[in-house]
């Protein structure tokens, strides 16, 4: 909505009290001075947990290399020019004052602006109008706050810090952040330097500055169990939580004041492990605030629970005696309770009576707008009633009606989704990540931020691009890039990188997939601030590039670096796709027998992470390493082909399906005691099926490969015919493969 | 030991099973499954009564080579928490299914077990129809017999019969689940030529039935149907949770309606044409209260009033919140996982769309689902936000209570104006709860939602892009429908591939009335044939043993046994048919009969007595290997009747064939035996059900009497 609609709104709204015979006022006076501070510090809570909402949703999918430095390029939309003048306008008109309630009202609505997209907010001009603001009302410090956030999200550590030292410095004693707990009136008293020192926390932590954020953090915890805030104490070991899942580090012992601050209570002499704190951090907060019934941090809690879930084996801190026995696999399963307690906020919404709020002139804005379409069916024939079953609540859209519901509860409900499209990533059910992500892009659209809707985008373009091919995926891309038109976007930016390296890489385009990774290399180097997982994606690509153009030795090398460094920031997940890839080069470098290893290295890795699609194409590797050793060894290929089929057949996309289909009727050929003549079929299907998804991938090699098989299993027939078709196939596809026609247009889509 | 003889009417028919501690019974038309007495399962599969089971379980040694490289795995215990039962209202059950209050837990218990080993039941009626039921509960085939086409080899040519008013009368599945062999009764007749009238005709027929498809599908098998009766299971769960739901909020509305209905009556009353809304917007930009509203808030309403309403939809409004996210939300995520376990199944055209699982009927499925689950959102966000405007509403109209009465309102929370009219305009005269949970309502759809609904279409999103319009429950129903006609593939596909191979009749049945009753008493069964070593190893062989108590009368023959073996060998090198006969003294009659482990016989026989007094009965078993089985004609029109053709034995009780156990009762039909228990039951006629241990020789081994009643 630009802002000139919501001045014209706004116009409208004090002609609409002024005409109105029932004197329409919306409780202006009396609620005005009680409601101030209420609603300012009602509003500063929304805005902290937005922050962390904020770094949450960018941290948690392991998908999402989001550069967070990376994205200075700030792409400016116009939409909010006109914005400077609108307010002066009003203001200039003496007749159309504002009031602190609608001017609140806007403040709101900005901060929902800057956190579903900041790209819609320019930085300088955004600043020149709150500077305006404050100089005419230099009592609303949430001015500076706002302030904050702008240049919180558009990366300007000095302007950030400065405007929140500001803020915390003139509001000085007015406001508390935490208004849940029952005791919320001395909070206002005593909340407000642990507040800051949360707020600073997570400043630099959005700065990737973990030490300094730490030291916030720890000093936030000594202030407020000094003043027995316990709702900002919650607060901050959910922040602290976030900070130690989202860095890589490799030890906090040095960073946190004392090595035992944090986890003394368990009384361990020894030191934690950096994910032991972090358990122990989340399941504090989590009993905080559930006791104190923050429901937003429960939520909260339980989704980074289930995060945490996901990637690491949980083992009892101190197992007792000789037979304390302990299965060394993650649990599924609390992955799945956990999420399902996380969208717990958006059920119980309401149901403690605590969230109720009252008057403050949060939805005036969208209110208005509604009113206007609504006043003709509503002034006019309040007494007739609609014929026309409309369903007022339900569009999913967020300019509906106004919703009690804040964006932020949405939000945390609809991550629980996003999140669940991650965990059967993992876990291995396509169709499982397509219906979630669906359902997040449906019904969350309204309420989500743009980075993770657009998160959930490329999840279902990915989908598209491993089951229905590139081309449907690049068109699906395209309507993406309309959506998210900055190219700040990193998300749907980088998953445009990643199609294209590889469909670069199935056609044979060596030297665009080369060009791409470079690319990838300037997106993770350290000079826009340090993205793990974008690193690590970045060297894996590299080695699969390198594999591709036969450069073994150099490939193994990237590998193996790559290999330390996940193991380094213990990593694990990511191991077992560095180990398959180690595997793959020795494969394809006939060193058989040293890629045995590596596969069953990761095989057993998949196994207690529950990485089953991963895990059965690890077993298919190991099957085609097998192979390789001769055909002795067709039948222990063959049955762990044949063990892999199930979860590939059903959820693994057209290339690994190709691939699976490859493997087997190889197994078959190679085994001395199969006689084509006698079960073609056998052979025959599984090829006619790889060479159909291989030609919606253009997968030259593959599909050469493939054709080869055919020619080779018809020429044993005797269908001569049928030989020569698949021989001029299979050298169609060579031809392709040598010579990558059109090398200008593979860049484009 | 357990109780699993219940208390049953005569309408039942009592059935040991090999499940130990289940027994399944049937009710007319529709199966029971009891297990500690408690009621499993209750499922309608026959139209007509049902006559005989037979249940069999896969053996372990049955695998071919092929199979053991498969691994199918059911991955839902890992990844999900036990699957959310059937909700309750206060420890009552509310659906309106007939699973049991407390037999849920035992239902669970039953599924996973179930999952174990595959197994088949396989149950015949009496119109000549067999269903065949994976771990009893889903339906994979049915042929009826009266439709089966009989080919047959007689003497070179072919010639085709067909059976007509055909009467089930045993059924027996081989271990390996390689074929069936059935005896029913009914006419035989030419299709070629129907004017032909056969001598023939009517008469107790053996059928050979290849049913290999089972075997060579097992594992596919075993992974669709469990997957597919647990969604099943799921979708009662999501069915009783809506109804549920539906049946508190309506309790809640109506108390709601009831007491707000009156304002309007009053403001008529008072002369006023404004509406209760423009009244209580009034009262909220404190204009004026009118006297109408007035009224209506303090005497006809009243504070204590006003508490109860809002107190019921508070509860009622917690209540939809624990079904929603303990039963609805988890039941909806398991059917989407089991859903998404079978698209991946439907995938591998190879090996599972020859058992008819379709890929494109389970892909329309798996929409449906995410529909369903985009549904159950949306109902949990209106609920979450009309619950609340309720409250808020009502916070409010206590405050305005109590300012009308001059009372202190410190002690009311303070209410959010903006929902107040919020509520006002939406709430107070519309539902949206109950129109989301009726089916027959639509809705408009916002214009942004259905062009964001379009653009999800390209990324891959539901082609139906209308399917906001419609309603939770109706959603619901699609998506049972949907599932239906996808299971039902595998039903037809199945059943379409399973043939005739081989029939025997037996004996004539001269009268049509006997010919419709099903009073014969047969029994088949088959066992392990390990005498012949150069078959020993994985791959044993299945005989099949039939017999059968020839009626008096039939084929001139009195008061006689007859047992054939190997019907079923189909090959040559394996011994073909072959049969004895045994005559019953005549002091006896023969009461039933049944097939028991290794090859006996357990024959129930009672003493003819002259007088009123019951007899004494006996329990006799006997060992087939004692008897000499002389071959058989198999050629078709030699083999019929070829029973006759034996001479008969005669049985004497008191010599070495077999044992010989006194139930001191006089007895009735029928005679239940478990191989695998070593039980035998009988009923006398005093209607008292008896257990024997079978593999004992004391005699004071009776272990439990009950009475039915």
């Amino acid at each position: 909505m630009a802002f000139e609609g919501v001045c014209h709104l706004l116009a409208n709204l004090v002609e609409y009290c002024n005409s109105s015979e029932t004197s329409y006022d919306f409780a202006e006076d009396e609620a005005f001075n009680s409601e101030i501070e209420m609603s300012n510090f009602m509003d500063a809570n929304i805005h902290v947990r937005d922050a962390i909402f904020d770094k949450y949703s960018k941290g948690y999918a392991p998908e999402s290399h989001m550069g967070e430095g990376s994205s200075s390029l700030v792409h400016a939309s116009t939409s909010l020019h006109d914005f400077d003048e609108g307010i002066f306008k009003a203001e200039d008109n003496p007749d159309c004052l504002r009031s602190r309630w609608q001017l609140e009202a806007y403040l709101n609505q900005q901060a929902d602006i800057l956190e579903k997209d900041p790209s819609l907010v320019p930085l300088n001009s955004f600043n020149a109008t709150m500077s305006q603001l404050q100089a005419l009302a230099p009592e609303l410090h949430r001015v500076q706050f706002l302030q904050y956030l702008n240049a919180l999200t558009h990366d300007d550590y000095i302007a950030a810090l400065d405007n929140l030292h500001r803020y915390f410095d003139y509001s000085a004693g007015m406001q508390g952040i935490f208004s849940r707990s029952s005791s919320s009136f001395q909070d206002i008293i005593v909340g407000k330097y642990e507040s800051a020192l949360l707020c600073l926390g997570n400043l630099h932590c959005y700065f990737g500055h973990p030490k300094k954020a730490l030291e916030a953090f720890t000093e936030a915890v000594r202030v407020s169990q000094m003043n027995n805030d316990d709702s900002c104490l919650a607060y901050i070991l959910g922040a602290i939580s976030n900070l130690l899942s989202k860095i890589g580090m490799s030890s906090t012992i040095g960073t946190i004041g004392s090595p035992y601050s944090l986890g003394n209570n368990i009384g361990l002499g020894t030191p934690l492990s950096i994910q032991q704190q972090l358990l122990v951090l989340l399941k504090r907060s989590l009993k905080r605030a559930d006791t104190l019934k923050l429901t937003s941090l429960v939520s909260f809690d339980h989704l980074s629970l289930a995060k945490f879930d996901l990637k690491h084996v949980q083992r009892p801190l101190v197992s007792f005696g000789p037979n304390a026995y302990t299965k060394l696999r993650t649990c599924p399963a609390d992955v799945c309770k956990n999420l399902r307690l996380s969208s717990h906020v958006l059920t119980d919404f309401g149901v403690d009576g605590l969230s109720a709020s009252s008057d403050n002139g949060s939805f005036s804005t969208s209110w208005l707008r509604n009113l206007s379409a609504a006043s003709n069916s509503w002034c006019s024939s309040s007494t007739k009633s609609r014929k026309v079953l409309t369903n007022d609540f339900d569009n999913f859209h967020f300019h509906a009606q106004p919703s009690p519901i804040p964006a932020a509860v949405l939000q945390l409900a609809g991550s629980a989704y996003l999140l669940r499209a991650t965990a059967w990533e993992h876990y291995g059910s396509a169709p499982m990540v397509r219906m979630n992500s669906l359902v997040y892009a449906t019904c969350f659209a309204d309420a989500a931020s743009s980075s993770e809707l657009s998160l959930a985008y490329v999840k279902l373009i990915q989908h598209l691009a491993a089951f229905k091919g590139y081309s449907a995926a690049f068109s699906a891309l395209k309507l993406a890039e309309e959506k998210f038109p900055s190219t700040a976007n990193s998300h749907i930016q980088l998953l445009k990188m990643q199609l294209l390296h590889e469909r670069a890489l199935h056609r044979g385009q060596l030297k665009i997939a080369q060009q791409i990774c470079d690319e990838f290399g300037v997106l993770s180097s350290s000079v826009s601030g340090v993205d793990i997982e974008l690193k690590t994606e970045a060297s894996l690509r590299h080695a699969r590039t390198l594999l591709a153009a036969k450069q073994f030795s150099q490939a193994a090398n990237v590998a193996n670096s790559l290999f330390s460094t996940c193991y380094k920031y213990n990593m694990q997940v990511e191991n077992a796709n560095v180990l398959l890839l180690l595997a793959e080069i020795h494969k394809n470098s006939d060193n058989a027998v040293l890629g045995l290893p590596y596969a069953l290295a990761s095989q057993s890795f998949c196994k207690s992470f529950n990485l089953d699609l991963l895990e059965a194409s690890a077993t298919l590797t190991l099957a085609e390493l097998w192979l390789a050793l001769g055909s002795t060894h067709a039948k222990r290929a063959l049955s762990l082909a044949c063990q892999s089929l199930p979860m590939i057949l059903g959820h693994g996309g057209m290339e690994l399906r190709a691939r699976a289909h490859i493997v087997l009727a190889k197994c078959h050929l190679s085994d001395p005691k199969f006689k084509v003549t006698e079960d073609p079929c056998s052979v025959l299907d599984p090829l006619n099926q790889a060479v159909e998804d291989l030609q919606v991938l253009e997968y030259h090699e593959m599909a050469a490969e493939a054709y080869y098989l055919k020619a080779l299993v018809y020429n044993n027939l005797g269908k001569l015919d049928e030989r020569e078709e698949a021989a001029a196939s299979f050298r169609e596809h060579t031809i392709a493969l040598e010579n990558p026609y059109n090398e200008a247009d593979s860049l484009s889509y | 030991m357990p109780s699993w003889v219940q208390p049953m009417t005569q309408k039942f028919k009592p059935f040991l099973t090999l499940r130990i501690c289940l027994l399944v019974l049937f009710y007319f038309n529709s199966l029971c499954m009891l297990q500690n007495g408690k009621m499993l399962r209750r499922i309608k599969s026959h139209d007509v009564a049902i006559v005989c089971l037979n249940w069999a379980e896969d053996e372990p040694q049955s695998k071919t080579d092929k199979d053991g490289l498969l691994s199918y795995e059911d991955r839902t215990t890992r990844f999900f928490p036990p699957a959310p039962v059937v909700p309750r209202i206060g420890g009552l059950s509310s659906g309106d299914t007939c699973l049991g209050d407390e037999n849920e837990e035992s239902i669970q218990e039953f599924s996973s077990a179930s999952c174990q080993r595959f197994n088949i039941l396989c149950s015949g009626d009496k119109d000549g129809c067999i269903c065949f039921s994976i771990f009893g509960i889903f339906p994979v085939g049915k042929i009826n017999i009266n439709e089966v086409p009989i080919h047959v080899q007689s003497s070179g040519s072919k010639a085709s019969y067909r059976l007509q008013d055909a009467s089930i009368s045993k059924v027996s599945l081989s271990g390996n689940l390689h074929k069936l062999v059935l005896l029913c009764s009914g006419k035989l007749i030419d299709i070629d030529n129907i004017s032909h009238s056969n001598d023939i005709s009517g008469g107790l027929h053996c059928l050979h039935l290849d049913t290999s498809i089972f075997f060579n599908r097992k594992n596919e098998l075993h992974q669709v149907s469990q997957q597919a009766s647990s969604i099943q299971y799921l979708v009662e769960v999501v069915r009783a949770s809506i109804s549920m739901m539906a049946k508190q909020w309506s309790g809640a509305m109506n108390l709601f309606n009831e007491k707000f209905s009156v304002l309007p009556s009053l403001i008529t009353a008072h002369g006023m044409e404004s509406s209760s809304e423009d009244e209580f917007m009034s009262l909220l930009f404190g204009t004026r209260t009118s006297p109408a509203l007035h009224q209506f808030l303090v005497s006809s309403l009243g504070e204590a009033a006003l508490k109860r309403i809002a107190k019921s939809v508070d509860s009622a409004g917690r209540e939809l919140r624990v079904v929603v996210s303990e039963h609805l939300q988890p039941a909806v995520e398991i059917i989407s996982f089991r859903l998404a376990e079978l698209r991946g199944l439907a995938r591998w055209r190879s090996r599972f769309q020859n058992i008819g699982l379709d890929e494109k009927l389970i892909d329309g499925v798996t929409e449906r689902i995410g529909m369903l689950v985009v549904q159950v959102e949306r109902f949990s966000r209106v609920t979450a936000t009309v619950l609340y405007l309720f409250q808020n509403f009502f916070s409010w109209v206590l405050k305005c209570v109590k300012i009308l009465l001059s009372e202190p309102t410190d002690q009311v929370p303070a209410a959010n104006s903006e929902f107040v009219v919020l509520f006002l305009k939406f709430l107070l005269d519309k539902d949206p709860i109950k129109q989301l949970l009726d089916a027959d309502q639509r809705f408009e759809c916002h214009l942004d939602t259905a062009k964001h609904l379009e653009q999800l279409v390209v990324l891959g999103g539901f082609t139906d892009t209308h399917f906001l319009e419609r309603s939770l429950m109706k959603q619901f129903n699609e998506l049972e429908e949907s599932l239906k006609e996808a299971f039902s593939m595998p039903f037809t596909t199945i059943s379409s591939q399973i043939h005739c191979q081989a029939l025997l009749p037996l004996y004539p049945i001269t009268s049509l009335v006997d010919l419709s009753s099903t009073c014969n008493l047969t029994s088949v069964s088959f066992y392990k044939q390990d005498e012949d070593s150069q078959h020993s190893g994985p791959s044993y062989r299945l005989t099949d043993y039939i017999c059968f108590k020839i009626p008096d009368g039939s084929l001139n023959l009195r008061n006689c046994i007859g047992v054939i073996k190997d019907f079923s060998n189909s090959s040559t090198s394996t011994p073909s048919l072959s049969g004895f006969l045994l005559r019953i003294p005549d002091e006896y009659e023969c009461v039933d009969l049944s097939l028991y482990k290794d090859s006996q016989i357990v024959v129930l026989l009672s003493e003819r007595s002259c007088s009123d007094n019951p007899g004494r009965s006996y329990i006799v078993m006997l060992q087939t290997e004692n008897f000499s089985f002389v071959p058989l004609s198999k050629i078709f029109p030699s083999n019929i009747y070829s029973i006759q053709e034996l001479a008969a034995l005669e049985l004497q009780l008191d010599t070495d064939y077999g044992k010989v156990r006194s139930v001191p009762h006089a007895v009735s039909t029928p005679l239940a035996v478990s191989a695998s228990r070593g039980v035998a039951c009988v009923f006398s006629s005093r209607r008292h059900a008896l257990v024997y241990i079978l593999d004992e020789d004391e005699d004071e081994d009776e272990d439990e009497v009950s009475d039915m009643e």
